[in-house]
């Protein structure tokens, strides 16, 4: 997802920088107010670990493998805004030791996975784990819905921010980044999870149970960061949103013609439609895809963090999983 | 005045284990001493207490004295300039990108800068005899380099008192003889934490024999490296050093 | 994305950084800027200027020539950087005066991520972190920025030695034990990663630290 130079225009370059200026600013902020200093280090280093999981290799199918993103990795393990920094230090290290993701565009980049990704991905699982309980299967439910949702949420930012700069057209942008997101999310999640799983065998003790939205200083942080993606959101995605209208009747009218909206959303959203009628088809079908995916994702994201408690073991958090090696 | 005195000092884990058990012992000005003793005895937490990172939360007692001074909490930054800590991975140790501001490290958290640091530095490197490394990134050291660097770190901070962390240990044997002859050549006191008696024997003047995190046992080195009953129950053994050695 | 990754463990180590070209020994502030003006020129650069593409192509190959950095290396990287860009602006073709747009924004990235290369195959990342610290970049961020480039390579390295370590055990194969597998390995680093911070707290402290 790092958009590389030459595809943001001016204004959208400067807009995304400011606000990703913003996020990093309540990062700081909240990190130095309620952020243990001992844990300071190991923001620096969750970094480097972030950036040494990215190459891990998970096969796929043929030579191809998924790769970890991890922005929800870290905020499960250390909390959304020392998240923030670190992901915001490998963008960083990747834009100008690596030449990974561009340098005018590197404000955008930070918003997207750096801010959107870790701040949603953090509100879902705060969210999902106050509705499901403490025990370690919703931890895990909650981890891998919120990896899935906020990975589709910052690619459909990203399509929004190339939309606006001009560079591709919503039509083309949204599906295709929307599209191709919903897949590589699952990957995502599935990793995410495995991980958090696998450090709770090792180490209950690093993902600490204490609830994540009690104490107030997490309610303005999560707050800031909801209404710094809003603004994201606003900015780069409504203005797009006018062909909505048209789309919500859409899927008022598609809710019992689901399989066909699907199968035309997997069908155009790479190739998207010339014709006028297409246009409208692509874009619509996509957000009837988002909306059947984000439930199947959660139905999915219940059944993986089933396989990984099996009943009994729920709250301990051991894993009896029949392929897993030994912790 | 004694570089370091330690009296009774004891401390249990969070999980209530005991790791040390009314430890007492000095180290005089100038003097080496070796800190022995099987594994698990105690001997990194014991070097932790010494410069106030452990316990997290200092007692109205201290039981530790640096130089005179009681290790407390308004102490503890002054402590820290005069008892330089090595520790036992040099990864961790060596946390700048460079030699240079790892070894300038220290001094600038006092507040020297300029020409007084850049001294410093240099000086400091040229003990430990790295000189030439000054631009160089820790991950393109050797082992013994890096423990090298850690300890110019300490020496540039005028640390009067080093407290080593297994430095021998997973050296190649010219490494280790450098280290020897280096801390052989330091004037400062050392308590030197390791498995190694050999450099023990060679150079450290007394040991501390800590076992199950209490003394059992301190005095000459020779005298108590030679006791092999003594070494044998705490889990050490007689240096080959010393079963060849003709008694003088 | 991944395509960038293989490299990393060459770039860590990278030897021609430490140069002593011309270009080299300019102060790290000089060739930031440098590196800065030319990706903005490129970007604001009209979109069929193709003249002044090509001038700003030759100029960075005459950049490139004198940091006597083998021009084989900088080609390399340049490649594998490339996918990507090329991916995106696929999407360009997808639409009105499709060809001119991804043609132009191919020669953007091009000549962006040439200056980009150009830039890190001869600065340090200690000095720029030493550019960002007097930029006044927040304290927090630049130690952040600092642990992370240090402990990559001793992260990447403990990571080799976890797998070594996991494969040499594992007698079957297949996706799904792949993918536990892998998952394992990336929460034993994890979990090393954090009784490192504490013992790195720990030296920072010892030297007398606070943030």
């Amino acid at each position: 997802m790092h958009i590389p130079d030459g595809f943001l225009d001016a204004k959208t370059a400067g807009i995304s920088a400011g606000m990703a200026a913003m996020g990093i600013g309540i990062a700081l902020h909240s990190v130095r107010r309620s952020f243990s200093v001992r844990r300071v280090p190991l923001i620096g280093l969750a970094a480097a670990f972030v950036f040494a999981a990215q190459m891990l290799n998970f096969p796929v199918a043929g030579g191809t493998s998924g790769h970890l993103i991890g922005a929800v990795l870290v905020a499960v393990l250390l909390g959304p805004s020392a998240a923030v920094l670190a992901m915001t230090a490998v963008l960083i290290v990747q834009c100008f030791m690596f030449a990974d993701g561009g340098v005018t565009a590197l404000g955008a980049n930070i918003f997207n996975m750096a801010i959107v990704a870790p701040g949603v991905g953090y509100a879902i699982y705060a969210l999902v784990r106050r509705a499901a309980g403490d025990s370690l299967r919703s931890r895990l439910l909650a981890t891998a819905f919120a990896a899935w949702c906020s990975t589709v949420i910052a690619a459909i930012v990203c399509a929004g921010q190339l939309a606006f700069s001009g560079t591709v057209t919503w039509k083309v942008a949204f599906p295709a980044m929307a599209g191709i997101h919903m897949l590589i999310a699952i990957g995502e999640a599935v990793i995410t999870t495995l991980v958090v799983a696998a450090v709770a065998r090792a180490r209950p003790e690093l993902l600490a149970s204490r609830p994540p939205t009690s104490a107030p200083s997490h309610y303005t942080e999560l707050t800031a960061y909801g209404l710094l993606v809003s603004l994201g959101l606003v900015v780069f995605v409504a203005p797009f949103a006018s062909g909505w209208p048209d789309g919500l009747e859409k899927v008022a009218a598609a809710l019992g013609f689901e399989h066909k909206a699907m199968a035309t959303a997997v069908m155009a959203a790479p190739l998207s439609n010339y014709t006028i009628p297409g246009f409208r088809s692509a874009v619509s079908s996509t957000i009837v895809a988002g909306g059947v995916g984000t439930l199947v994702a959660f139905v999915l994201a219940y059944v993986l963090a089933r396989a990984l408690t099996p009943r009994g073991d729920a709250a301990q958090g051991r894993d009896a999983g029949g392929a897993s090696p030994c912790a | 005045m004694n570089a370091l005195e330690v009296h009774h000092l004891g401390y249990r884990y969070p999980d209530g284990t005991e790791a040390l058990r009314d430890v007492s012992f000095s180290v005089a000005e100038g003097e080496r001493v070796g800190l022995i003793g099987p594994n698990g005895a105690g001997k990194s937490t014991l070097l932790l207490h010494l410069n106030g990172l452990l316990p997290e939360h200092p007692p109205p007692e201290p039981a530790v004295r640096v130089f005179g001074t009681p290790l407390a909490e308004p102490n503890l930054a002054a402590i820290r300039v005069q008892l330089g800590l090595l520790f036992q991975d040099p990864d961790d140790q060596l946390f700048c990108p460079t030699v240079w501001e790892d070894v300038a490290f220290g001094p600038q958290q006092l507040g020297v800068r300029g020409p007084e640091l850049s001294g410093r530095v240099a000086r400091a490197l040229a003990q430990v005899g790295l000189a030439h490394l000054e631009e160089r990134m820790p991950h393109h050291l050797s082992r013994g380099e890096k423990r090298r660097v850690g300890l110019a770190g300490l020496l540039a901070c005028e640390a009067r008192l080093l407290a080593l962390d297994e430095p021998s240990s997973d050296l190649d044997p010219r490494g280790r003889r450098e280290l020897k002859a280096l801390l052989g050549s330091l004037s400062v006191a050392q308590i030197i934490a390791t498995h190694d008696l050999e450099l023990v024997v060679e150079i450290c003047s007394r040991v501390i024999v800590l076992d199950q995190g209490a003394v059992v046992a301190q005095g000459p080195t020779v005298e108590l490296l030679n006791d092999e009953a003594l070494m044998l129950a705490h889990g050490l053994e007689r240096p080959h050093v010393l079963r060849h050695r003709h008694p003088h | 994305m991944p395509e960038v990754r293989p490299l990393v463990h060459e770039e860590l180590l990278n030897p021609y950084r430490h140069g002593a070209s011309l270009i080299h020994r300019l102060p790290a502030p000089v060739k930031l800027l440098g590196a800065a003006v030319g990706v903005l020129v490129s970007v604001l650069l009209p979109r069929t200027a193709w003249p002044a593409y090509a001038g700003m192509g030759a100029g960075l190959l005459l950049v490139a020539l004198l940091t006597s950095v083998p021009l084989r290396h900088l080609g390399r990287r340049l490649l594998i950087a490339e996918p990507f860009a090329v991916g995106v602006a696929l999407l360009a073709l997808l639409q009105d005066h499709g060809l001119q747009m991804f043609l132009a924004m191919l020669a953007k990235s091009t000549l962006c991520l040439s200056c980009v290369i150009l830039l890190n195959s001869t600065t340090r990342f200690t000095d720029l972190l030493q550019v960002f610290r007097r930029l006044r970049v927040p304290p927090l961020l630049v130690v952040t920025l600092a642990l992370m480039h240090r402990y990559l390579f001793v992260l990447f390295e403990e990571m080799g030695r976890l797998r070594r370590a996991r494969r040499s055990r594992t007698f079957t194969s297949g996706r799904v034990f792949a993918w536990q597998l892998t998952a394992t390995v990336a929460a034993q680093l994890f979990v090393r990663t954090s009784e490192r911070a504490e013992r790195v707290y720990a030296a920072m402290c010892a030297r007398g630290w606070k943030l």
